[in-house]
């Protein structure tokens, strides 16, 4: 399976975010989207997921040479800054998400999803207004896990959380990563490297795949902050 | 010294211009549809900044005219038909012309002066610009505020100088129109004294710089009381001799002075200590979109719902359940509003029945008229008190042939915008980013959960309206045909349906809140006002309320057939988060 993006374009009034992307990503990876702050990768999963228009390009699926159009259900996507409905508890969401999903059999019970994410049980029966970020970022983590998405978009997930929640995270994702395309966006090198099969640039509004083979060297990390630096230079 | 205070001058000024014009674009950029044609380079456009300063001068000399040539001049023309009347009535104590000019100007000035320094804003208020040098760029507290002081008291000595034109017009003397221009500095000087003095003390004790609000309305309350009748004291022959005006002049002159020294002695730390707990930031604060999401927060864990609802129906019930104080306030409190009323109606016909009938007969023939109601619906003429009056008549075509009406009294209880907005900040917001809430069979099927929702959330005061004209149907001649009283109470229910629906719609459709819940969609504003005026035209359409009701049948499941097909085809696109 493959997630194509033909030619994308998304412009804020004069301002070019995103320039034509063509790019295919690939099953089984987690892609690991790189780029400064402001550079539009925020811009462009939300193009991906619905939520702005495109001005002009699509997606597709292609699994076995056939292409099919990405519907919302195909869609993971977990956003920087979460946000949940206040006036539930966890246990009541994830019920609620479990009912709305009839076609997603649970591998579990609920109290098991929760201890997967290592959620603690004080926590279970509290509102969502009262969780922390950390929490809230692994409700929807987990959410998406069950309903098992064929491409899941991750908004910098790990930027804001303390160092034991974005280990677990850590782990959490690449535990998930078979079966779909996962896309981690992060303007943290390290991470990046840390996680990640492969990087992509997303460079003066175009993305650019970085050769992998000496992934985690400082050469690497050289060559990547060097191509960041020619994009600030071109704008 | 003069040096410095024009550099410290100009630094203010051009920060006060930077913030004054800035803000002006920023709330061109924030006005709907004129604002997305405002580009971002109008910040930098010298010749517009230009343009701003020649309105920022006309705006300081506008004030400069409003609050001291204006306000003074005023003074001095009062003074004058004082000094008319008094020398007409003989009541001049001997004094000439101009002795009695001056006296009453000069009083009436230092009540004005004195007033003033106890409602005015003192040199210690923090505005925005004084924020931003004092705190930001580090510039030294002290020497602003004594420029910006300085400043203050040349525009009063200009702009009172200039209202001395009318003093010289009044025959005034020319001690007068030069003396009270130099007696407001020292007064002025005397109120930021004091207040230093009493920060100085405050500050040796630890004690909090913050002004105090309370004693400000007492302040205000009191001179509000005091200068009435101080007034109607003067008109009334009360002249204040010239001896002690001149001994008053010189105590605050000297009061002036001490008021100097507090000023030139108060540490610069106190300076900025008394600004920091003075904040204004009002100029600022008017531009900033303010936080409307508290009222929707208010949300506490209580209750659950029954274990058989699933899904979208398990939501929509728990999100009432933790919304209720929200949802159902405005109804609830109309709804007794109107019961109130209602009930107060049929106590005051059951006792004109009883007066008229006897308490126990009064009570019978209620009964059995009520089962012939119901049953046949008509009843005995007797209990028909108001079918001749021509205030009878004038309800009785109301409610027989202009339900439509009722839309006015409908959009006043209906509470779907508010939750509308509650859906929105609380509910969807978070669940917006999940695909399965794009989904449109999901999303229709949230959309017929909440339509029936509203109904319930607005059905007390409906069913109120309807038993209103069912009551004034009732004691204005009956029913004119059978099921006249359902029909009554249906027409309401379907007029309620429309209306609540149509904000459920339109907010599937424009999805217009931020997330301050603020609308933020221009589609959405023009949608509102067009569906009002349709609203507002049709209120006038006589109808016989048979046929309405029909009408407002059919049209309600037209209407809902084709807004639920808008909302399915559309809404997967138009309804997410405003980014």
């Amino acid at each position: 399976m493959e997630f194509v993006i033909d030619h994308l374009v998304k412009n804020y009034g004069q301002k070019k975010v995103l320039k034509g992307i063509d790019f295919v990503f690939e099953e089984g990876k987690i892609y690991g989207l790189l780029g400064r702050n402001g550079s539009g990768k925020t811009t462009f999963f939300n193009c991906v997921n619905g939520d702005i228009d495109v001005d002009s390009g699509s997606f597709c699926i292609r699994d076995n040479g056939k292409e099919m159009p990405l519907l919302p259900e195909d869609i993971g996507y977990l956003v920087s800054t979460p946000t949940v409905p206040e006036f539930m508890t966890g246990r009541e969401f994830l019920k609620f998400f479990i009912d709305i999903h009839e076609e997603v059999k649970p591998e579990k019970t609920i109290d098991e999803y929760f201890d997967y994410m290592m959620i603690p049980e004080d926590d279970r029966d509290r509102l969502l207004k009262d969780y922390s970020h950390g929490t809230k970022n692994k409700m929807q983590m987990l959410l998406n896990i069950i309903a098992s998405p064929r491409l899941m978009l991750l908004d910098e997930p790990l930027t804001t959380l303390d160092v034991i929640i974005a280990e677990e995270m850590k782990k959490v994702i690449r535990s998930q990563k078979q079966g779909r395309i996962t896309i981690f966006s992060t303007h943290l090198l390290d991470v990046a490297v840390d996680l990640c099969d492969q990087i992509v640039l997303l460079n003066n509004g175009k993305l650019e795949a970085i050769d992998k083979e000496n992934l985690g060297s400082a050469d690497f990390k050289e060559k990547i902050i060097e191509a960041l630096r020619e994009q600030d230079d071109d704008q | 010294m003069i040096s410095e205070f024009y550099k410290t001058l100009s630094q203010v000024i051009t920060l006060r211009s930077i913030i004054g014009y800035n803000g002006l674009v920023f709330a061109l950029k924030k006005t709907p549809i004129v604002g997305r044609f405002i580009p971002d380079r109008l910040y930098a456009t010298k010749e517009l900044k230009i343009v701003y300063w020649i309105f920022h001068v006309m705006k300081e000399l506008f004030l400069l005219f409003i609050g001291k040539i204006f306000g003074l001049g005023l003074i001095y023309l009062f003074s004058w038909i004082l000094k008319d009347a008094y020398l007409r009535n003989g009541m001049a104590d001997g004094l000439s012309g101009k002795a009695l000019f001056s006296s009453f100007a000069v009083f009436l000035f230092i009540v004005y002066a004195l007033c003033g320094i106890l409602i005015n804003r003192s040199v210690f208020r923090c505005t925005t610009e004084k924020e931003y040098l004092v705190f930001m760029l580090r510039m030294n507290a002290r020497k602003l505020n004594n420029t910006l002081l300085i400043y203050d008291l040349l525009k009063l000595v200009i702009g009172y100088l200039i209202a001395g034109i009318v003093a010289i017009f009044c025959g005034g003397p020319f001690y007068v129109w030069l003396g009270i221009p130099i007696l407001a500095v020292f007064i002025r000087l005397f109120g930021n004294g004091t207040q230093a003095f009493i920060y100085n003390l405050k500050h040796k004790r630890g004690s909090s710089l913050k002004d105090n609000y309370v004693a400000y309305v007492i302040r205000f309350t009191m001179i509000m009381l005091m200068v009435p009748i101080l007034l109607g004291l003067i008109i009334n022959g009360l002249l204040i001799p010239i001896p002690v005006l001149v001994i008053a002049v010189v105590v605050l002159v000297i009061l002036g002075i001490f008021g100097y020294v507090q000023l030139k002695k108060l540490d610069p730390f106190i300076h900025k200590r008394a600004l920091s707990e003075n904040m204004a930031r009002n100029e600022i604060q008017h531009y900033r979109s303010s936080d409307n999401t508290k009222s929707f927060k208010k949300i506490k864990a209580v209750g659950s719902v029954k274990s058989d609802k699933k899904g979208f129906d398990y939501l929509n019930a728990l999100f009432v359940r933790r919304h209720r104080k929200l949802l159902i306030t405005k109804p609830l409190v109309f709804t007794i509003i109107i019961a109130a009323g209602v009930s107060l109606i049929v106590y005051l016909l059951i006792n004109e029945y009883a007066d008229k009938y006897g308490t126990s007969q009064c009570l019978k023939m209620i009964g059995n008229n009520l089962i012939n109601i119901l049953t046949f619906g008509h009843y005995e003429d007797s209990l028909m008190p108001y079918s001749g009056s021509s205030v009878g008549s004038f309800f009785r075509w109301l409610v027989t042939k202009h339900l439509l009406a009722l839309l006015a009294a409908v959009s006043v209880t209906d509470n779907s915008f508010k939750c509308t907005q509650a859906m929105y900040i609380n509910c969807d917001n978070s669940l917006m980013t999940f695909s399965f809430f794009k989904q449109p069979e999901k999303i229709l099927r949230l959309f017929d959960i909440r339509v029936l929702q509203l109904q319930k959330i607005n059905f007390g005061p409906v069913i109120l309206y309807g038993l209103i004209c069912n009551l004034i149907l009732f004691i204005t001649g009956g029913q004119d045909y059978p099921f006249h009283y359902l029909i009554n109470l249906v027409v309401p229910i379907l007029i309620s349906l429309v209306y609540s629906t149509m904000w459920l719609v339109l907010y599937y459709l424009f999805q217009p809140f931020t997330t301050t819940v603020k609308v933020k969609s221009t589609i959405y504003l023009i949608a509102r006002i067009l569906i009002g005026f349709f609203f507002t035209m049709i209120f006038w359409i006589p109808c016989h309320s048979a046929l309405l009701a029909l009408i407002l049948a059919v049209f309600s499941a037209v209407y809902l057939f084709f807004m639920r097909r808008l909302v399915y085809k559309k809404a997967p696109k138009t309804w997410k988060v405003k980014t």
